[in-house]
């Protein structure tokens, strides 16, 4: 399990090297707004969102893409953890639509 | 017969033909039709039918009247593409407005100088997916969405509203201006409808198509699925906004929503193709793939061919100006080996080529009114040859014998990034408004994964003026992320020409020394960059 901090470092740290706006990390809190904010354009989400995936081993489906869980270091960090402790026992539905 | 259909009323006479005539008679005749769905993946979708599509539309017209709306005043979206932006699409048409698509994400110093710029009398607008609401301009008063869901105005009513000409101006799109400020392209309802009409014949929309186009309304090419819509009774179904990010999500909804029409730019297209899997799974309804806006290199064209081998593929050229005026159908067995040509006129466009220069030349029906407030650029964009009207592409082009166009390149510096246009001198005027910037230049360079990579060359007033950082701020505070430089390099002295112009060749083959891959490279590591 990865902790909090673990994961909104890994985060800031992924948005300061690959998104386009090359924001230097210390200028990203918790609370910033990264969508909304203008930070990040939909391919940049998409990047964010394959990089959660493969860094975490998580699979999202749809509904949980938009603006409002993704929008902040605080909420990716929240959707994370969720989804991870919703893996430990046995993963309900893989998350996978896609069969 | 969909054309005679649709411009002639039950005793043959015609009609008055504008956009938002065909919502009406369509509500007429299919009332409880699906006219949009916004699928829900996973979730419940939801449906709108043509009775209440119109209803809704038509009781915001009246709205709009009431509150003071003159035929040809502009009424801003500044909305994603949801049910209620193509309600406010149509009232704002049927009240004999313009209506002026703006994309939320747009940075606020840009959308508040268009809506200047256009003289936009209302805005609608809404916070993350939440219910719109419209703001006057004038007094700066804010009125929560007066449409209910079931409004109350009957299809047979609205005799209050001026019916529209369709020489009128039904919308103006706003795209990269060279000199800094975004241009407004000025579109008649005739305009829009020769290409939504000419379309509809040559892929045979019917009522049971159910249309897809993930382009926001401020792309021209959203003009295929609503007004497609709106003519044949098709269904427009909407992709949930947040679906754009991820190819494999467009890919589930392309299956789950029965999709038959599919039309966006390539860039969408490659992503369902390699992360998407689009070539794994099968697609029983759907029957054409239109693609447009970029250049589809040959290899992907031809690995979409074969991943949706019954659907009809086909390239759809013009730029926003003209809308589309050539196509060409992806041969059956198309291997990518050539460049897959922008094809012949559409039958209601008028397409030559300036001899001298290789540039295609557009005309016909489709062609837009002018740019928006901008008189000596639209004279400039247009050239008159036997009398009739051609705008200027800018495009290189040759002719194959077999009659079809092949694009060559640009002639000026306009380049193509996930569809979007963008204007080279847009990013170097934004960067030195920054006082700190002596000199921009940019230019754009190929980049495997991305497409292009833009890199901006900036002499600052001194070494400590500005960082890396600021300068990216300063660009996406007046730029959109698509036009923000991937790199943006320091220089100490710009190189130029023996006139002391920038020499841009000498700029391309620094950036392409550059480690652009990641798109966002380490610039530190670069020789060519001074800090």
């Amino acid at each position: 399990m990865q902790q909090a901090m673990e994961i909104k470092s890994a985060v800031r740290q992924f948005i300061a090297e690959n998104v386009l706006l090359g924001v230097h990390q210390t200028t990203i809190d918790d609370a910033t707004p990264l969508v909304t904010g203008g930070l990040i354009d939909s391919v940049g989400m998409f990047g964010l969102v394959a990089f959660l995936e493969e860094r975490f081993k998580v699979e999202f489906v749809p509904r949980e893409i938009s603006v409002h869980s993704l929008d902040t270091l605080e909420q990716i960090d929240h959707l994370i953890r969720k989804k991870l402790a919703a893996q430990k026992p046995e993963a309900p539905d893989g998350g996978q639509q896609m069969r | 017969m969909l054309e005679s259909e649709s411009v002639k009323s039950e005793s043959g006479a015609p009609e008055s033909d504008t956009l938002s005539d065909w919502l009406r008679r369509t509500a007429s005749a299919t009332p409880e039709a699906p006219a949009i769905i916004e699928a829900g993946l996973g979730e419940k979708d939801r449906i709108t039918s043509f009775r209440q599509l119109f209803e809704q539309a038509a009781s915001l017209a009246e709205w709009f009247v009431e509150h003071g709306v003159q035929r040809q005043d502009r009424i801003a979206l500044v909305l994603p593409k949801t049910t209620e932006a193509i309600v406010s699409v149509f009232g704002s048409l049927l009240a004999g407005a313009i209506y002026v698509p703006i994309h939320p994400q747009w940075p606020k110093e840009r959308i508040e100088a268009t809506l200047a710029d256009c003289a936009a009398r209302l805005v609608i607008e809404s916070d993350n997916g939440s219910s719109p609401r419209i703001i006057d301009r004038d007094t700066r008063g804010s009125v929560p969405w007066p449409v209910a869901p079931s409004a109350l105005t009957e299809i047979s009513k609205l005799g209050s509203l001026a019916p529209a000409d369709p020489c009128d101006s039904a919308l103006i799109l706003f795209t990269s201006g060279s000199t800094g400020r975004p241009k407004g392209v000025l579109l008649s309802h005739r305009a829009v409808s020769a290409f939504a009409k000419w379309s509809a014949r040559e892929f045979h929309i019917s009522a049971a198509d159910r249309i897809a186009c993930p382009s926001p309304l401020s792309f021209d090419l959203s003009t295929f699925d609503i007004f497609n819509m709106a003519l044949c009774g098709a269904t427009c179904v909407l992709i949930p906004g947040h679906c754009v990010w991820m190819p494999r999500f467009l890919v589930q909804f392309l299956r789950d929503a029965g999709i038959t029409c599919w039309y966006s730019v390539p860039s969408i297209l490659a992503g369902m193709l390699e992360e998407g899997q689009l070539a794994k799974y099968d697609y029983p309804s759907l029957r054409l793939v239109l693609f447009a806006g970029e250049v589809f290199q040959g290899h992907n064209v031809s690995r979409l061919r074969a991943a949706v081998p019954e659907a009809i593929c086909a390239n759809l050229y013009g730029p926003t100006e003209t809308n589309v005026v050539t196509w060409c159908r992806v041969p059956r067995g198309y291997d990518g080996s050539q460049p897959l040509p922008i094809g012949q006129p559409c039958s209601y466009a008028a397409v030559t080529v300036d001899s001298a220069t290789g540039e295609l030349l557009a005309g016909g029906d489709s062609l837009m009114t002018g740019y928006w407030n901008r008189p000596e650029d639209t004279q400039r964009a247009f050239v008159t040859l036997d009398g009739k009207r051609y705008y200027r592409t800018g495009d290189r082009v040759s002719r194959a014998p077999d009659g079809n166009y092949l694009f060559l390149g640009r002639l000026d510096r306009q380049v193509k990034r996930r569809g979007f246009r963008i204007e080279l001198g847009e990013i170097e005027t934004a960067l030195a408004s920054c006082e700190d910037i002596l000199e921009a230049a940019a230019v754009a360079v190929e980049d495997e994964k991305a497409g292009i990579a833009i890199v901006a060359f900036v002499r600052r007033r001194s070494a400590d003026a500005i960082t890396l950082v600021e300068a990216k701020a300063h660009c996406a505070r007046t730029l959109p992320l698509y036009m923000v430089p991937d790199q943006i390099v320091f220089l100490d002295a710009m190189p130029k020409g023996s006139r002391g112009k920038i020499d841009y060749l000498d700029l391309s083959r620094k950036a392409r020394t550059l480690d652009h891959a990641a798109g966002h490279g380490d610039q530190e590591r670069s020789p060519a960059v001074h800090r």
